[in-house]
């Protein structure tokens, strides 16, 4: 039995559904990348696993009990989750952005214990923005206010850490770079779920690959079992040969050449 | 190199130890621990210190002040007659009013600001200060005796409050429609107390009408009790919900996942919000922009993140002091509603915020 595992959900805003009896196990140790086209309802799932989405039928379940259940700090101290477009408050400093992150380990007197410092500072180092951490989030680039977003989500020491989109904003070597450190807090024991839209990122660094459409999973495993040419044409629309990724010998998505591109 | 013991399992990058962290933290034992920003508590000191100047001027100045040299001893233990007058019936009950109410709105007016994420969020905006008015104008003039004039104020704001709950369907956990309610519900009470005002005599108009303006005129120790308590009682709770209001101004859905609990937090924080206003407002009448520029004028002097509670309250109760000294100090006398003067500064103020927000494209 996973640690956390979604049985039978059914997600959605007021009245419209976004998925229907869904179901997923978070699989313990992995570094699991949920790929899907636009509006299939990964951000919605990832929402209803980190609880900030009550689902509509179905449970979520932390170590066999419903996350209901739980004191909202205990899950905070176990689930972290990156949004896809956190709010920045004004005139905040990438440091104390980073401090938020502690909240579920703090109290009404307890605000800043040497363990929040400690955690907040590993994390700054972390993702690379030590060297930022005095100057305020609104003065920084898209790439170096989502290093922070990240930071702030390490600083939480979460076992499982939910990520949606951690790479976007981010020019490519910092994409390879936030990945490289999703593969590294993998190594070290934490359970990873991210979003990610670039299909190659996901074939390499996945451990475990989710296909979404349209509010179901349709397809899981390793991304070399999950990765072929009719489920990327099934799935995103997109007709595509797999080829072979030379360094890391994971499947590669090539689309094919448009015909209309060539008439032109 | 000391590795916290609570730490996750083999995160052996997390062992490293950054650069010390600048950051000065009051600590006692492992139970206290509140960072301390030093920007914060000097402009806390300052606004301390201009509360103190206020206050002496305040009893000092004119020429029913108390000299500054008596003034110790006659606080302590003062000499029946003309002092005692003074200090208990003309200005110590107003002062201590103008105070409690300034921090009573700052602090609401904070509250506001941050749950709507909204620079423009005030009491005053959801229709509090024109329920009172509507209140005390119907239960002033309309059935006079009932109840008394500040009792019907707090019934009215209480009223506007209660529409406005009703009004958005979700309570007070969402912002943005209590906003719109507000604006409704604030039209409507304006409407009534136009009504009962062209039914009323002169004489009684005119004291509504410096009523609703709001005034520290003729202040009893009632009112200083009546908004005393709501300092004292809802400031503390506002400093509890603060940390969590913090973290709703970053997103429903990472406050959410940080345990923040945003419903529940808003929704309280708006109560807590609402009870301030109301003990203001029954003790003084509707004071307009004190709630909307407090926390204005702190935050940009602190330039910190967050609510900024306390500073807000500060703020508020300098604004409110410095507000009632000039009144009583004008040569139009002291019946002169403070709530007129600060409605013109905060209006002025108002305008160049709208301007600042429009240039930002945010409004
Ligand atoms: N707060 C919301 N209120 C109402 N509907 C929403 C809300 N958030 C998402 N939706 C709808 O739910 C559906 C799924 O959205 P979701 O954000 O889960 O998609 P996604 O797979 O994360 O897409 P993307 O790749 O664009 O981020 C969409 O149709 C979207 O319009
Ligand atoms: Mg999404």
């Amino acid at each position: 039995m996973a640690i956390l595992s979604a049985a039978g959900l059914r997600l959605g805003y007021d009245e419209r559904v976004v998925a229907e009896d869904l179901s997923f196990d978070v699989p313990d140790g992995e570094l699991t990348v949920i790929i899907g086209p636009n509006a299939c309802g990964k951000s919605t799932l990832l929402k209803a696993l980190a609880r900030t989405l009550k689902p509509q039928a179905g449970t979520v379940t932390l170590d066999g009990r419903p996350l209901s259940s739980y004191r909202s700090k205990d899950v905070a101290k176990r689930v972290g989750m990156l949004p896809q477009s956190p709010i920045a408050p004004e005139s905040i400093t990438v440091r104390d952005l980073v401090g938020r992150g502690r909240f579920p380990h703090q109290g009404v007197f307890r605000q800043w214990s040497h363990a929040d410092e400690q955690a907040v500072e590993a994390a700054l180092v972390a993702t690379g923005v030590a060297e930022l951490a005095d100057r305020h989030v609104s003065e920084l680039s898209g790439g170096q206010r989502q290093r922070a977003w990240i930071a702030m989500a390490l600083a939480q020491e979460t076992e499982l850490l939910l990520l949606d989109e951690p790479t976007t904003f981010l020019d490519i070597a910092h994409q390879y770079e936030v990945l490289e450190l999703c593969a590294r807090l993998h190594r070290e024991g934490r359970t990873l779920v991210a979003v990610l839209h670039d299909l190659n990122q996901a074939a390499r660094y996945a451990t475990h690959l989710v296909v979404m459409k349209a509010g179901v999973i349709v397809a899981s495993g390793t991304p070399g079992e999950v990765l072929t040419a009719p489920l990327v044409e099934d799935v995103f629309g997109l007709p595509c040969e797999i080829i072979d990724d030379p360094q890391t010998h994971t499947p590669m998505v090539v689309p094919l050449a448009a015909p209309t591109a060539q008439a032109r | 190199m000391s590795a916290p013991s609570s730490r996750c399992t083999g995160s052996g990058q997390f062992l490293r130890q950054g650069p010390v962290s600048p950051r000065p933290v009051l600590r006692m034992g492992t139970w206290l621990s509140l960072p301390v920003r030093r920007r914060s508590v000097v402009v806390g000191a300052i606004l301390a210190l201009g509360l103190l100047v206020l206050t002496l001027l305040t009893l000092t100045l004119g020429t029913l002040g108390v000299p500054l040299a008596e003034l110790p001893r006659a606080i302590v233990d003062p000499a029946p007659g003309r002092t005692e007058f003074v200090l208990n019936v003309l200005r110590g009950p107003r002062l201590i009013t103008a105070i409690a109410t300034g921090a009573a709105l700052g602090v609401a007016g904070a509250l506001f600001q941050t749950v709507t994420r909204n620079p423009l969020g005030s009491p005053d905006v959801i229709g509090l200060g024109a329920g009172a008015s509507a209140g005390a104008a119907c239960f002033g003039l309309l059935i006079p005796g009932l109840i008394p004039v500040p009792a019907g104020a707090l019934v009215g704001a209480l009223a506007a409050m209660g529409l406005v709950w009703l009004g958005t369907g979700r309570g007070f956990s969402s912002p943005g429609r209590m906003i719109l309610v507000g604006i409704g519900v604030s039209a409507m009470a304006v409407a009534f107390v136009q009504f009962v005002l062209t039914r009323a005599g002169q004489q009684e108009a005119t004291t509504l009408a410096t009523y609703i303006s709001g005034t520290f005129a003729d202040r009893q120790w009632s009112d200083v009790a009546i908004s005393g308590l709501t300092v004292a009682v809802l400031v503390p709770c506002a400093l509890l919900l603060s940390r969590r209001l913090d973290l709703v101004e970053m997103g429903d859905e990472l406050a959410d996942s940080l345990g923040g609990r945003t419903t529940l937090t808003r929704s309280l924080v708006v109560l807590v919000a609402i009870g301030l206003a109301t003990g203001a407002v029954s003790a003084t009448g509707p004071i307009a922009f004190v709630a909307l520029t407090a926390p204005q004028v702190a935050r940009r002097l602190a330039k910190a993140p967050g609510a900024g509670i306390l500073l807000s309250g500060l703020m508020g109760a300098v604004i409110m002091t410095a507000a009632d000294l000039l009144v009583q100090q004008s040569p139009f006398g002291v019946q002169l509603p403070v709530g007129l003067l600060t409605a013109l500064v905060g209006g002025v103020y108002l305008g160049y915020l709208l301007v600042r927000e429009w240039k930002k494209g945010t409004v």
